[in-house]
C-alpha cells in the first residue's frame, strides 16, 4: 500500500494548524507576592519523577521543585523481566536524573527522606538537613513485609531475592538462574494481593522459562502461589503450554495450603503439600507503602488513602501520595498508573499554587506482558475520579487465539511504551 | 471531488499508521461515507491548554518528540487527520483495543483540543 507522508497530507487538505494563533491563556499567579511556591517530591520513581517533571515543566519556573531520591540511577522494575529473558541489557533499564535538572530546573537532592513534619510542612533528610514545602508529593513505592513469609528476611533475600524493587536483586536472580544445574528447579513465590504489578510474577516466570528453554531445556519452574488465581491467568497458561510445555507448574494456594517456611540455607520451601527444593528461587513477600508514607502519618493500615480527584492524602491536604503507596482502587499498582496519577496531582498542585486551570482527573493504565519471543499480551483500563475511589470507565484484555501478527505488534507496542514512559519521567 | 480524495487519503493514512492489511480495503467505502456525512467544516475548535493537559495521557506511550518505536508518532499531525483517526478508533473501525479505549471517552472538544496541541509539536523525523 502506498504510504503518503503527513506533509503531503497537510498539503492535500490545504490546512495547516496555525500554532502561532493559539495563544496560551493567561495564568494568574496566586503566590505573586514573596517567595516562589515550593514543591518537594519524595521518591524519583514512576510517580515521583513524573510529578516533579510535570510540575516544573508546566509551571515554567513559577514553582520551585525539589526531588529527593537516594539513587543516582533508577533501574525500572518494568522491563526487568525482559532483562531476565535476555531481551534487554541491564544498562538499558537504568535512567539518570540529569534531564529533570537540565531541562526543567528540578533541584535533585540525592538523599533519603528520614521523616516528614506535616504540622510544620518540613521534610528532614538522612543527612540532617531540613527542607520546607508548600506541597509535598510522596511516591516512595513499596516496602516488604518480611514476616509475611516465615523464614524470610533481609538476609534471606540474598539467597532468595525478591527483585521487586529498583536495584541489583534482579541481577542476582539472573545470576542464580544461569548457575542452576542441568535439569534444576527454579521456584517462584508470588506475593498475596494487593501488590506491585499483578502480572509481574507470571511474566517473570515466562521470561525465565524463555531463558531456560535456550540454555537449560530440561530445567523446571514451580510457582508456589499465595493466591488461588492471578492476573491474565488464561493468557499466561495458554502461552506456557504453547511455548514451554511441561516446564512450568503453577500450584494454587488452595492446593499447597500456604507457605509454611522458607529456608535460604537449604533452599527448601515448605508447604502442607510438600517441601520443595530449589536450585534457584525468587520469593516476593507481601507489601506495604514505603516507610516514609507511614512516617508522614498519611497511611491507614498498609497503604495511604487519597482523594480520587487530586491524589491528595485524606489525612493531610498538603501531601499528595502517588503510585504503589496509595490506595488508588480500582487502579492496579503499576508504573503506568503511578505516571498517570502523577499528572493528575501535578495539575491539581499547580492549580492550588499558581492559579492555573485545573482540569478533571482522568487516569489510564495498560500493562503489557511478554510471554515469549514476539508473544506479547496486554490488559488495560481507563478510569475517572469517583466520590470515594477511582472508578473504571472501560477496560480490555488480550484474547487467547490472537494471530501472531497481533501478538508481535503488542510486544512492539510495549517497547514503544517503555521508551515513551521513561522519556515522560526523565527527559 | 477534493473531499472524496481527502477522505480516501485519511483512510489510507489510517491504514498505513496501523499497518492494517490490504484485505480490509473493502472498508474504505464505509469510512468515506461515514466521514462525508459528518464533514468537518472550517477550522477545528479546541482549547490548547486543555489539549496539553489531555496529551499527557498520550505521551506515556507516544513519545512527545515523535520517536517511532513500536508505537506510531502523533506529533505534527494535521488536526483534521488526527480527529479522523481518533474517530475511527472511537467507532472501532481501527482495531487497537488500547486506542479504542482512549478514543471512546474523548468528546468532540477534547479531540479537537488534542488535535490542536499535537499539530503544534514538530513532526517526527
Ligand atoms: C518485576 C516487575 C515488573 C513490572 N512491570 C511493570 C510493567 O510492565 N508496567 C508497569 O506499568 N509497571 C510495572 N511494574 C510496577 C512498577 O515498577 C511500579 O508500580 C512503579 O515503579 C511504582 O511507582 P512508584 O513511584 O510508586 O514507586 P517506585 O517507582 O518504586 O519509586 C519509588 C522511589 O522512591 C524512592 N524512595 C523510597 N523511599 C524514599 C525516601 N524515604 N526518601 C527518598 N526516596 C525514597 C526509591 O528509591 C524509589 O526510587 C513492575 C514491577 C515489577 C517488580
Amino acid at each position: 500500500m502506498t504510504k503518503i507522508n503527513r506533509r503531503q497530507f497537510s498539503a492535500l487538505l490545504g490546512t495547516t494548524a496555525a500554532a502561532g494563533a493559539l495563544a496560551m491563556p493567561n495564568v494568574t499567579g496566586a503566590a505573586s507576592h514573596g517567595a516562589k511556591p515550593k514543591v518537594v517530591v519524595i521518591g524519583g520513581g514512576a510517580g515521583g519523577a513524573t510529578a516533579a517533571r510535570y510540575i516544573a515543566k508546566d509551571s515554567k519556573g513559577e514553582i520551585d521543585v525539589i526531588l529527593i531520591e537516594p539513587s543516582k540511577r533508577y533501574y525500572t522494575c518494568f522491563f526487568s523481566n525482559l532483562y531476565l529473558g535476555d531481551f534487554r541489557e541491564y544498562a538499558s533499564i537504568g535512567h539518570g536524573y540529569d534531564g529533570l535538572a537540565n531541562n526543567h530546573g528540578v533541584n535533585v537532592v540525592h538523599d533519603w527522606a528520614a521523616s516528614v513534619d506535616g504540622a510544620n510542612k518540613k521534610v528532614i533528610l538522612a543527612s540532617g538537613a531540613s527542607i520546607s514545602y508548600d506541597k509535598l508529593v510522596i511516591s516512595p513505592g513499596i516496602d516488604m513485609k518480611y514476616d509475611s513469609v516465615p523464614g524470610y528476611s533481609v538476609e534471606a533475600q540474598s539467597k532468595m531475592p525478591h527483585g521487586w524493587k529498583s536495584g541489583t536483586q534482579v541481577q542476582a536472580i539472573k545470576h542464580r538462574v544461569a548457575n542452576m544445574p542441568e535439569g534444576g528447579t527454579f521456584v517462584m513465590v508470588p506475593p498475596p494481593n494487593p501488590f506491585r504489578c499483578p502480572p509481574g510474577p507470571y511474566e517473570r516466570v515466562s521470561m525465565i522459562a524463555n531463558y531456560l528453554k535456550k540454555n537449560n531445556p530440561t530445567a523446571k519452574i514451580i510457582i508456589l502461589d499465595t493466591k488461588p488465581k492471578f492476573s491474565k491467568q488464561g493468557l499466561f497458561e495458554d502461552g506456557w503450554q504453547r511455548h514451554y510445555d511441561g516446564m512450568i507448574e503453577w500450584i494454587s494456594s488452595e492446593v499447597h495450603g500456604g507457605i509454611k517456611n522458607v529456608n535460604p540455607d537449604t533452599m527448601e520451601i515448605e508447604t502442607d503439600l510438600d517441601t520443595f527444593k530449589a536450585d534457584a528461587a525468587s520469593v516476593v513477600p507481601a507489601q506495604k507503602a514505603g516507610a516514609i508514607a507511614m512516617n508522614a502519618g498519611v497511611t491507614d493500615g498498609d497503604w495511604a488513602p487519597i482523594m480520587p480527584a487530586t491524589m491528595a492524602s485524606k489525612a493531610d491536604p498538603n501531601i499528595y501520595v502517588l503510585g504503589d503507596a496509595s490506595v488508588a482502587k480500582s487502579m492496579p499498582k503499576s508504573g503506568f498508573s503511578a505516571n498517570s496519577q502523577a499528572k493528575v496531582a501535578a495539575n491539581a498542585i499547580r492549580g492550588e499554587l499558581t492559579g492555573s486551570k485545573v482540569f478533571e482527573a482522568r487516569f489510564a493504565n495498560t500493562c503489557w506482558s511478554l510471554i515469549s519471543d514476539n508473544d506479547g499480551v496486554k490488559v488495560g483500563a481507563s478510569y475517572k475520579a469517583g466520590a470515594e475511589k477511582i472508578d473504571v470507565v472501560d477496560k480490555f484484555i488480550s484474547k487467547n487465539g490472537e494471530d501472531e501478527a497481533t501478538r508481535k505488534a503488542t510486544y512492539e507496542e510495549s517497547e514503544g511504551w517503555y521508551s515513551g514512559i521513561t522519556a515522560d519521567m526523565f527527559s | 471531488m477534493v473531499r472524496v480524495l481527502v477522505v480516501l487519503y485519511i483512510s489510507i493514512n489510517i491504514f498505513s499508521i496501523t499497518q492494517a492489511v490490504a484485505e480490509r480495503s473493502g472498508k474504505l467505502e464505509t469510512k468515506a461515507i461515514l466521514i462525508t456525512t459528518h464533514p468537518n467544516e472550517g477550522p477545528v475548535k479546541g482549547d490548547f491548554e486543555y489539549g496539553e493537559y489531555l496529551a499527557a495521557e498520550c505521551v506515556t506511550c507516544h513519545s512527545a518528540t515523535g520517536k517511532d518505536k513500536g508505537i506510531p508518532p502523533i506529533t505534527g499531525w494535521d488536526a483534521e487527520g488526527f480527529i479522523s483517526v481518533m474517530n475511527a478508533y472511537k467507532i472501532k473501525d481501527l482495531e487497537n483495543p488500547a486506542m479504542q479505549l482512549i478514543a471512546a471517552r474523548l468528546d468532540e472538544e477534547q479531540m479537537a483540543s488534542l488535535a490542536l496541541y499535537f499539530a503544534t509539536l514538530p513532526e517526527a523525523e
